[in-house]
Formats: structure tokens, C-alpha cells, sequence
């Protein structure tokens, strides 16, 4: 995904007579934050930046581990956070794999009898009364 | 000493694997491991863990806890101090707790937190030199699963036994899921807090969680059902 694009107004607009205001402000953003890049430049030498390298530190085990979310209730006690754990739940299914109305096994006898009868429909359209009856005996 | 991947580790070991992991891409090194110039030292007693692709850390036993950023824990309410309350969460000084970060609070609308309630409540800043401070919600303004606790049961126990409960393979919770209604909240900081329908109900889930901290995967669900049966027969 591309970064989203910080929204700017155009300069012709901040060039208007009403917007004034937000030119000013927006040059004093910039100023500032110039200045924030000198203010240390002299003493935060690129060593100190480059450090840690390829090494981050986490004092949690949080980002370590895989846990659950701590809070948990069962069998009704509380709905409501019943509801958000079904929600949490949801969203994890739909990542893994696209939920079904109809499973593959239903789909697939469903198909295989549509075609048994569409193949005995054209080539043998006189045994399909003595089908019929059986299925009623059934 | 030099030492590899799920070794038993002692403070000053160090290990190799790691560092050369790290010459190749970015290295998450979580809690017991410390960059020392050109060395990854350890620095608690455990065993040494590696999660792919590229996190280590190593799993010890503790009972301290020492706060840090996006934990969540269970603190108890000691003192309100004009805009803020001080909760005790168990780490070397008490933490702040803002009364606007509350869901739906205002100046004008405080929320309703007495001395002594139990909260359920998110670390936002926690640094060595700082007191921690906690807020009860999430970024968009909801207050999602934290906030005050009512009634229940709280109970202190180690970290790891809380690591090993929240972990998806523990199969305590699974096997205790269907059997009677109850609610739990667990902090990082090592407490636990349960609520049951009954009194009995809620000492048979306290003695579960605090039971299976020794105990293998097959036991713990034999436990569980041990646990389950006795409580229905005394029921019906």
C-alpha cells in the first residue's frame, strides 16, 4: 500500500485574501521544524543514530509471544464482551479463509446430481418417469 | 558462556546466533537480552526463546513486575489526586490515571471511580525514569475491553502463569469454556481477576488458573474435568 498523501491546499487558494491566516501557520511549520533538525545536528553525530542497527529492544513480551487478549467471558456472563470477542473472531476468519453459505461437499452433490439428470434428460428421456416414482418411495 | 537457541541461560551469557541474525536483517530482541557494542549479553536467568522469523527473548520466572508501554493490567484505585488517580499495579511506584481518559468523560463529567475499585486498564507510557500512566481507552475514544472491574475475585500470581494462560496452545481455558459461565480479566502485571455466577463456581476457576502452572498440557485438561465434575455433582 502506498503511503497516504498528507492533504495540501493548492497554492493559488493560500494566496487568497481569507486564507492568510493558514499561509502564516503553515510557514511557521516549516520554520520550526527546520530549526528542530539544526538545534542537535552538532551533537547527534550519524555514530549515535546508526547504534543500535538492526537491533530493537522490547521490554514486553507482549510483541514476543502470540497471547490472547486478557479479557475474556464465557457461556453469557458478559455480552458485551462476548460480542467484541465474536467480532475479534470474525475478522480472523475472514482473513484465514472465505466464509461459506454451502460447504464443498453440499456444492459438489448438488452439481453431480444436476448433471445426472441433465445427462438422462437428453439421452434417455424415456427412463425418467421410473426415476421419479422411486424417489417418491423414497 | 556461549549459548544457542533454547539453552538454559545465565546473566552474562551471550550468543552468537543472534548477532549474526542481525548482520542480515532487523532483530527484535525482547525481555533478558541487552546489545552490548558488538555482543547480545543476557541479562535474566531462563531459557533462551526464538519466535520466526527474527524475535528473541528469554523465559524466565518472575513474580516482579516492571511496567512497560501497551500492557495490559489489572490495578486497584489508592488515592485520588485532583485530576488524576494513583493505581497500584504492583511495579516499583505507583501509576496516573487521567479521569479524561475514560470513555465519554469531560471536564464537566467525571467518571464514577471510587478508592479501592479494581480497573482493567492499558499501559500508555512506561519508562525507567517516569511514574507509568494508564488510560481505560483505546485510540478511537472507546473504551473496547477496559475500565472498572465490579465484584469478582482478584488473585496474584506468577507472570509466566500468566503468559501461560493467555498463550492459544494452553488448553485451559478451552476445556473450562463450556462448562459454567464465567468471566476473566488478566494483567500482565500478574494479577487475575474472575467473576462466576456462585461462589463455588468462581473458587473452582481460581484454583484451575492456579493449579496448572506445573502442570503438562494432557494434565491440565484432566484437571479441568476433574475440577468440572465435582462441581456438578455438587450442584444437582
Amino acid at each position: 500500500m502506498a503511503p497516504v498523501k498528507k492533504l495540501e491546499l493548492p497554492k493559488s487558494v493560500l494566496d487568497m485574501k481569507f486564507m492568510r491566516k493558514a499561509k502564516e501557520r503553515k510557514e511557521r511549520e516549516i520554520e520550526n521544524t527546520q530549526d528542530h533538525h539544526g538545534l542537535y545536528a552538532n551533537i547527534i553525530t550519524s555514530e549515535m543514530r546508526h547504534a543500535s542497527g538492526n537491533f530493537i529492544s522490547e521490554t514486553s513480551f507482549i510483541y514476543c509471544e502470540d497471547l490472547l487478549e486478557g479479557r475474556l467471558s464465557f457461556k453469557g456472563m458478559n455480552p458485551e464482551i462476548e460480542r467484541l470477542m465474536e467480532q475479534e473472531n470474525k475478522t480472523t476468519d475472514i482473513d484465514g479463509e472465505m466464509q461459506k453459505d454451502i460447504s464443498d461437499e453440499v456444492l459438489f452433490e448438488k452439481l453431480d446430481t444436476f448433471k445426472k439428470r441433465k445427462h438422462s434428460n437428453t439421452s434417455t428421456p424415456s427412463k425418467q418417469p421410473a426415476t421419479k416414482k422411486k424417489k417418491r418411495l423414497n | 558462556m556461549k549459548v544457542s537457541i533454547d539453552d538454559v541461560v545465565l546473566p552474562g551469557d551471550y550468543c552468537e546466533d543472534i548477532v549474526n541474525a542481525g548482520e542480515k536483517s532487523k532483530v527484535i530482541l525482547g525481555p533478558g537480552l541487552r546489545k552490548e557494542i558488538d555482543k547480545v549479553y543476557i541479562t535474566k536467568s531462563g531459557v533462551l526463546r526464538k519466535r520466526a522469523p527474527n524475535t528473541y527473548w528469554v523465559d524466565s520466572y518472575q513474580k516482579r513486575y516492571v511496567p512497560s508501554r501497551a500492557e495490559n493490567v489489572i490495578g486497584v484505585v489508592v488515592q485520588k489526586a485532583g485530576d488524576t488517580f494513583r493505581v497500584d499495579v504492583g511495579g516499583s511506584c505507583t501509576a496516573t490515571l487521567s479521569y479524561l481518559s475514560f470513555e465519554g468523560a469531560t471536564k464537566k463529567n467525571r467518571p464514577e471511580v471510587q478508592v479501592g475499585d479494581v480497573l482493567y486498564a492499558k499501559m500508555l507510557i512506561a519508562s525507567k525514569d517516569m511514574e507509568p500512566e494508564l488510560v481505560c481507552v483505546d485510540s478511537h475514544g472507546k473504551k473496547g475491553r477496559l475500565g472498572v472491574l465490579n465484584d469478582g475475585f482478584v488473585f496474584k500470581c506468577s507472570l509466566n502463569l500468566v503468559r501461560k494462560v493467555l498463550s492459544p496452545n494452553c488448553p485451559l481455558l478451552n476445556s473450562l469454556k463450556n462448562e459454567w459461565p464465567f468471566e476473566l480479566a488478566v494483567g500482565m502485571n500478574g494479577r487475575i481477576w474472575i467473576k462466576a455466577k456462585t461462589m463455588r463456581e468462581t473458587i473452582a476457576v481460581g484454583n484451575a488458573i492456579l493449579g496448572c502452572e506445573y502442570l503438562s498440557d494432557s494434565e491440565i485438561k484432566s484437571m479441568c474435568t476433574n475440577i468440572a465434575s465435582l462441581l456438578a455433582g455438587h450442584v444437582s
